[in-house]
């Protein structure tokens, strides 16, 4: 046979998930798509992290409301993964000639995208979901997995023990191999949490996304199904501990964290980094200008901004427009947002394209609260009227 | 559209002093996050002009570092795009004196292109305008040549380079290279539109004469002896001429009025530039920041105010910033103060240092010094 041209390692990243729990912010948009942190979205961590790790294939496997995502990704090339060979390929689900249907779980949209993975002949893919917000090299990761002779590894991130029941538990031996997996079990034996990131031998994933894919009372799912039968085969299997900064941001709550996150000096986590960059799609938009009458503390604003008003520990994003006597605490605004005068925005996400009129008010501090306090949010491309109280925990 | 584009990058270099020592006019920073070529490229591209001539003559390599693939303009194309044209040395021409001879190293790009137009400008006279509507008015108006202009206020400065247009009746009646001028006349704005064929035969005509200077050798004669006609666009909106560090120190600040802004980035009209992947800027708990325009990956923990910053500058803690633009990297230590100074790309200014300048004549510490 002739010596074919191949990848050694693609990535599969999961973007099909609907996120319901972030609610209105994913109403029209899928979660990955989600804005976060000023100028990115939530799939820009794990993009850049493949970029970061010399991996430049990478299949995106897109179904709830695609289309922004898609656009977004356009032809990778803000990643810099606009590749003759490789490179971004959006993968949604497609009419074949038998049969046609929606990825049933994850280890199902892979199934069904194996054609895709075969036309790189890798020996390694890398799954990886578009959830969190970390930096990650993947490739000490796959020299880990090649140094165990590991069929599949998984990166476990170590979570408090009070907190392990939240997890999929990997219960391994000392040398780092997995025997056990327990998905959010009661009583935990370890605090390696599955980060849902996993390196598999590619002719071992093909063989049993096969053999589920007959199992007609499989979910289809790599934590319910694959990982389960490859442990039950005695399988190698290795769990790669991870340390560092790794926030889900599937709720309302977590993201804001995740975004308050970026203003703590004392979280672990820094985004601005020459040697480890965060890409993005860019938007032409002018430096942001910030006005006499205003004051900045303590946070983060993009570009194309123009601030009169008053921001305290917040997230600006690119375009967005705070007004004279407008004040924004504890918040992250999305893009191209805009707050006018004498509203006071508090402890809340206001999404992208969104006006608050004049005089609004926005959201409370916990302390302000009698009870259910939460963070209000505003999903993309609402008007809140003149004078409008949102309260606390509110969502429209 | 039915033109082409040329681009001059060098015209003017010596009047920037040291900003233009490792650098072309082209790719001078301007407005936090810009090159001046930006704007015309921009300018360009959004009048759907998708054939584009770079003309440079020394320097160059940072313009090309700017400009890469050309992806951020949407000009990496299969047809057109663009084209640096560096001088093209032999026989007559190696490192031109004006546009005619500069142009004579790009004939082989102006025969080879199918559009019957060329829009040609300077890149430092920074503006936003469509050259879609300024072709449509050159045609409608049957003119040999249109020169796209403005009503300008008399500027002190002796270095003067514009073309002066008188007119009556709309009809330009007299035109004037180093002339004084006022707000009664027209001031060239370095843009010029052209049909392909006869811009050929000019630049052969002139180079065979000896000829060089497009103002003076071409326009002024040819219009002088009734050989062309000449057309003026006005242009209404804001028009920024960076001539010198003094008018370029100026224009920079401009851009804190809304008013020249809105003018200069429509959302219709983006300007284009280099994306360097920066992440937002941090405004720390001491940050004072009054009327700037500042750009991303910066760390503001000092006062800043009435001052450009570019990408990726630190101001620390008890650092005062007044009056001046910091270009990409910078930092500006602890204590340290600058007023009316203009530094260059990664300058370092230690801690409790004092800078100043004045409004005329802005200090310029020159890239990756360390004061």
């Amino acid at each position: 046979m002739l010596e074919m041209r191949r990848k050694e390692c693609i990535a599969m990243l999961l973007a099909g998930g609907q996120g319901s729990r972030l609610k209105v912010l994913t109403e029209h948009t899928a979660k990955p798509a989600v804005p976060f942190g000023g100028k990115y979205r939530i799939i820009d961590f794990p993009l850049s992290n493949c970029v970061n790790s010399g991996i430049d294939t990478v299949g995106i496997l897109t179904q709830y409301q695609p289309l922004e995502l898609n656009d977004y990704i356009g032809n990778g090339q803000s990643w810099g993964l606009n590749r003759n060979f490789g490179g971004a390929h959006i993968l949604p689900p497609y009419a074949k000639s038998k049969k046609s249907e929606w990825y049933k779980g994850t280890a199902n949209a892979i199934y069904q995208n194996m054609h895709f993975i075969d036309l790189f002949h890798p020996e390694y893919v890398l799954v990886l979901s578009g959830d969190h917000i970390y930096k990650m090299d993947y490739s000490k990761m796959l020299d880990y997995h090649k140094e165990k002779n590991s069929e599949c590894t998984i990166a476990v991130l170590d979570v408090p023990l009070r907190e392990a029941s939240r997890f999929g538990i990997m219960n391994t031996k000392e040398d780092g191999s997995i025997y056990e997996f327990e998905e959010k079990p009661e009583h935990p034996k370890s605090t390696k949490a599955s980060m849902g990131i996993y390196i598999f031998n590619w002719d071992i994933l093909k063989q049993y996304l096969i053999e589920d894919e007959k199992n007609a009372g499989s979910s289809n799912d790599f934590g319910k199904n694959i990982i389960p039968n490859l442990l039950a085969d005695h399988r190698n299997l290795f769990a790669y501990s991870f340390s560092g900064y790794w926030k889900d941001v599937g709720t309302i709550e977590s993201l804001w964290e995740a975004n308050m996150d970026l203003l703590n000096p004392e979280v672990p986590f820094q985004i601005k980094d020459p040697n480890f960059k965060i890409y993005a799609r860019n938007y032409a938009q002018p430096s942001t200008f910030v006005f006499s009458a205003s004051e900045v503390h303590n946070s983060l604003i993009a570009e194309g901004c123009n601030i009169y008003g008053k921001i305290e520990h917040s997230i600006i994003s690119t375009g967005c427009r705070i007004a004279r006597n407008a004040t924004v605490t504890d918040s992250v605004i999305m893009g191209n947002t805009v707050i006018e005068e004498g509203a006071v925005v508090q402890y809340a996400i206001i999404g992208e394209n969104c006006v608050i009129h004049k005089n609004v008010r926005i959201g409370a501090s916990p302390e302000e609260t009698e009870k259910g306090w939460g963070i209000s949010v505003v999903g993309a491309g609402k008007e809140v009227e003149e004078g409008k109280i949102i309260n606390a925990n509110e969502i429209i | 559209m039915k033109a082409i584009g040329i681009i001059f990058s060098n015209i003017y270099d010596a009047t920037m002093g040291d900003l233009t020592k490792h650098r072309t006019m082209a790719s001078l920073p301007f407005g936090g996050r810009y090159r001046q070529i930006d704007f015309v490229l921009s300018n360009m591209v959004n009048s759907n002009i998708a054939r584009i001539g770079v003309i440079t003559k020394y320097n160059y390599q940072s313009l090309m570092d700017h400009l890469g693939s050309c992806s951020e303009w949407d000009l990496n194309r299969k047809n057109g795009g663009l084209y640096i044209l560096p001088p093209y040395g032999t026989g007559h021409t190696s490192i031109y004196r004006g546009k005619l001879e500069a142009l004579y190293g790009a004939v082989t790009f102006l025969e080879k292109a199918n559009e019957d137009y060329v829009v040609m400008s300077d890149s430092t006279v920074l503006c936003n305008i469509n050259f879609e509507k300024v072709l449509t008015a050159h045609i409608k108006s049957g003119a040999d040549v249109t020169v796209i202009a403005n009503h300008e206020k008399p500027e002190s400065s002796r270095d003067r380079q514009d073309l002066v247009l008188k007119t009556e009746d709309n009809k330009v009646v007299d035109l004037t290279v180093n002339d004084e001028y006022d707000e009664s006349v027209f001031c060239g704005m370095g843009m010029f539109v052209i049909e392909r064929k006869m811009l050929l035969k000019a630049i052969y005509d002139s180079v065979a004469h000896g000829l060089f200077h497009f103002e003076k050798d071409y326009l002024q004669r040819q219009f002088l002896a009734h050989r062309i006609t000449i057309n003026v666009y006005p242009f209404e909106r804001t028009v920024l001429r960076n001539r010198d560090v003094s008018t370029y120190f100026r224009n920079n600040r401009l851009l804190m009025y809304q008013e020249v802004r809105k003018d200069i980035f429509r959302e219709d009209a983006p300007i284009y530039t280099k994306v360097r992947d920066e992440v937002p800027t941090f405004y720390g708990e001491d940050a004072v920041v009054n009327n700037c325009l500042i750009a991303d990956g910066c760390t503001i923990n000092g006062t800043v105010e009435n001052s450009i910053l570019f990408r990726d500058v630190t101001i620390e803690k008890g650092a005062v910033v007044k009056d001046s633009i910091v270009m990409q990297s910078s930092c500006i230590c602890e204590g340290a103060d600058i007023y009316y100074t203009i530094l260059d790309k990664e300058v370092l200014i230690t801690p409790g240092r004092t800078l100043m300048g004045s409004e005329a004549t802005p200090l310029i510490i020159n890239k990756e010094e360390r004061v």
